[in-house]
């Protein structure tokens, strides 16, 4: 049964208030147009039987009873629409056009207005009531008259309009209350779409989606909106179980390690075998070596998580390009490479400081690791002709083959050659959640080229969308 | 020198009070937040170390009472929370340093003697001098027993550091932070190459190296 899930739906109770105000407008409003019209007729037959009353007084006073007995005689037979009623004091008929008094108690009253049924038999025979309205006078003479009026004819009309609009408001509230159905089906059929992704995701259905009609109204908008948390809401829930998978696989075969030295020490130094100095020194740098990959899980989940950096703030890119520059230039040369750099000054950007600082300090350890002695590593800072600001490390080292670019960003992947090199393979890793932390993206490049004998290298670009 | 340490992890702040005390602090414990205010507004102490997570009032609150209260005690902020966001509420509330947890022993005295070292700098010094190694911070100039030396901008930055903290252990990390203004971590040994440079500078030629490597700390510079 659809209605009473339909009865509960807020168009559907907005259409009834509406209809229930309205209704009760309409009402006002006949009520106040049959007291307006009714009251007219009443009025006018009113009028006319004060000015037939009048006429008659005045017969009276002049003639006195027979007179006005006469002209009462003369007036029943015309065509006039007027009933009289002549009587004593004491209430008994002398004469006019109906039997009876409509006024019963007559006692006290020398004047009296009235509304009566004046009853009829038509041609066939049957009785036909009509309303009228009368008014009694008592005369000088003590003499009782009644003149009346049939207003039967004006109140029907002035009732046929009322059914007229009765009947146009009660057309109006089925077809408020159809319309009223329709759209609440409609907008409820919208809401109950939308209802039902929340309950799936409730459920646990991430995968659950909104669907989007294509109509751009405000039930598409809420669809896409709702799509897009979702979205984001698997995002990091994937990120936060790979990172937790992450976390458990890689920390696990250092973990043990540590625990197996630990154990073999403590087994040694009971029996007076081995330095349990350097196993516990041992034991403090692989200590130190599961913190940083621990911390560097940790960064990379909580970046792709939040889907934006923390703290961005404006500066001039070619500072922090310097910077590095400044930092890593004596590394190089202590491995025997050469250092050289090309940065464009007053590139503004806004990010987070410290993250950009770590990504190009990853870029550039990885260029320094990789390339062999006597190589050469290159920092790049420049505004593409898209208008991304670029920083790139190119060096002459191996290079990585194109087919394991796209796998090196990820997580903990290490190439078979770099496995004899320190590292958990997340520097990259971390370079690239940082780029889209702001943005941006990375991408990875064959160097320079193969020269001198040594590989063709490996450039690193880093693009982040510039200011504004 | 005396140290307050306010921590509610009792196991962590009884290993930090025996390694300080080992290294010759006198130390004092408050298990939470009141308990530290109160500890730290009647004892006189050279550096507070406060948690930044504790029951009844938590460390920033702790920091902001007392500065308020006029308490000028440098404060090293101990916290799980190591995010940049976090460091910078800390420094904001008016601590001096920060250390995310888990942190090396090392690391941590190197903090607190720089940290209680600093209070004691009061006038603005023109010349550093540490033994035979002089330094003139308006010319920019460095002397080793009368011998100039030569030194790039970064490096002189990087000796001013360590003759300010003359025979105190820095850590990399707070050479990093310091002298570079970073707080990234660094994956190489970055700094060591640095630190090298500026060695075979000063020490270069002489008998008596200056420029000590503390294993498992950092380094340090002797008079």
């Amino acid at each position: 049964m659809r209605l009473p899930r339909l009865l509960r739906t807020t168009p559907f109770r907005l259409t009834l208030l509406f209809l229930a105000l309205f209704a009760a407008a309409a009402a006002a409003f006949l009520g106040y147009i049959y007291i307006a019209t009714a009251g007219e007729v009443n009025r006018r037959a009113d009028k006319e039987i004060s000015r037939e009353m009048e006429s008659l007084q005045a017969a009276y006073r002049l003639g006195g009873p027979d007179a006005l007995n006469q002209t009462l005689v003369e007036r029943s037979v015309g065509e006039r629409p007027f009933l009289y009623l002549l009587m004593t004091a004491d209430g008994k008929r002398l004469s006019g056009s109906i039997e009876e008094s409509p006024v019963a108690d007559f006692e006290g009253h020398d004047e009296k207005w009235t509304t009566f049924t004046v009853t009829e038999t038509d041609l066939d025979g049957a009785e036909i009531k009509r309303p009228a309205r009368g008014y009694q006078v008592r005369l000088d003479g003590g003499e009782i008259l009644f003149v009346g009026a049939d207003v039967g004819e004006s109140e029907s009309y002035v009732m046929k309009i009322v059914r007229a609009l009765w009947g146009a408001g009660a057309l109006v509230i089925v077809l408020g209350l159809a319309g009223g159905v329709l759209i609440s089906r409609n907008v409820s059929r919208s809401m109950s779409g939308l209802a039902e992704v929340v309950n799936a995701v409730r459920g646990g259905d991430l995968k659950a989606r909104a669907q989007v009609r294509g109509t751009r109204d405000e039930y598409d908008e809420l669809a896409e909106g709702l799509n897009d948390m979702l979205d984001r809401i698997e995002r990091l829930m994937g990120g936060l179980r790979h990172a937790g998978d992450a976390i458990a696989h890689d920390l696990r075969s250092p973990l043990t390690r540590l625990r197996a030295r630990v154990e073999v020490a403590l087994i040694e130094a009971e029996s007076g075998k081995g330095d349990p100095l350097k196993a516990l020194e041992q034991a403090l740098e692989d200590t130190d070596g599961v913190l940083k990959t621990f911390n560097a899980v940790l960064a990379i989940a909580r970046l792709q998580a939040a889907g934006s950096a923390p703290d961005p703030t404006v500066f001039d890119a070619a500072d922090l390009a310097n910077d590095m520059a400044e930092l890593y230039e004596v590394m190089c040369e202590d491995k025997g490479q050469t250092f050289d750099s090309e940065i464009t000054p007053g590139l503004a950007i806004k990010a987070n400081r410290e993250f950009m600082a770590q990504a190009l300090a990853n870029i550039l350890d990885n260029a320094i690791k990789y390339t062999p002695e006597g190589g050469a590593v290159m920092l790049r800072l420049r505004r593409r002709s898209s208008g991304d600001i670029e920083f790139s490390v190119t060096d002459n080292g191996p290079g990585v083959p194109e087919a394991d670019r796209p796998r090196v960003v990820e997580r903990f992947v290490r190439l078979e050659r770099s496995r004899n090199q320190p590292g958990a393979g997340l520097g990259l890793s971390l370079v690239s959640a940082v780029a889209a932390a702001h943005g941006g993206r990375i991408e990875l490049a064959e160097g320079a080229g193969e020269y001198d004998g040594r590989g063709p290298g490996l450039r690193v670009a880093f693009i982040i969308p510039p200011l504004g | 020198m005396r140290i307050l340490i306010i921590e509610d992890d009792l196991e962590a702040a009884d290993a930090m009070q025996r390694g300080l005390a080992d290294a010759g602090y006198e130390c004092q414990h408050a298990p939470d937040g009141e308990a530290g205010v109160n500890a730290a507004r009647d004892g006189e102490f050279d550096v507070l170390i406060v948690d930044r997570m504790m029951p009844k009032m938590n460390g920033v609150e702790v920091v902001e009472t007392l500065r308020r209260e006029g308490d000028g005690t440098p404060v090293l902020f101990l916290s799980a929370l190591g995010e940049i966001d976090d460091r910078v509420v800390g420094l904001k509330a008016g601590a001096d340093d920060y250390l995310v947890k888990p942190y090396a022993f090392a690391e941590l005295i190197a903090r607190v003697e720089a940290l209680s070292r600093r209070r004691e700098t009061g006038a603005v010094a023109t010349t550093l001098k540490v033994g035979e190694l002089e330094m003139n911070l308006i010319g920019r100039t460095v002397h080793r027993a009368g011998q100039e030396i030569d030194l790039q901008p970064r490096e002189f930055q990087l000796l001013e550091f360590m003759m300010r903290h003359a025979g105190q252990s820095v850590t990399r990390t707070m050479l990093l932070e310091k002298v570079w203004e970073y707080h990234f971590d660094p994956q190489t040994n970055v700094i060591d190459v640095h630190i090298s440079r500026l060695r075979s500078k000063i020490d270069k030629g002489f008998d008596r190296p200056m420029l000590q490597t503390v294993r498992g700390a950092g380094y340090r510079l002797d008079a």
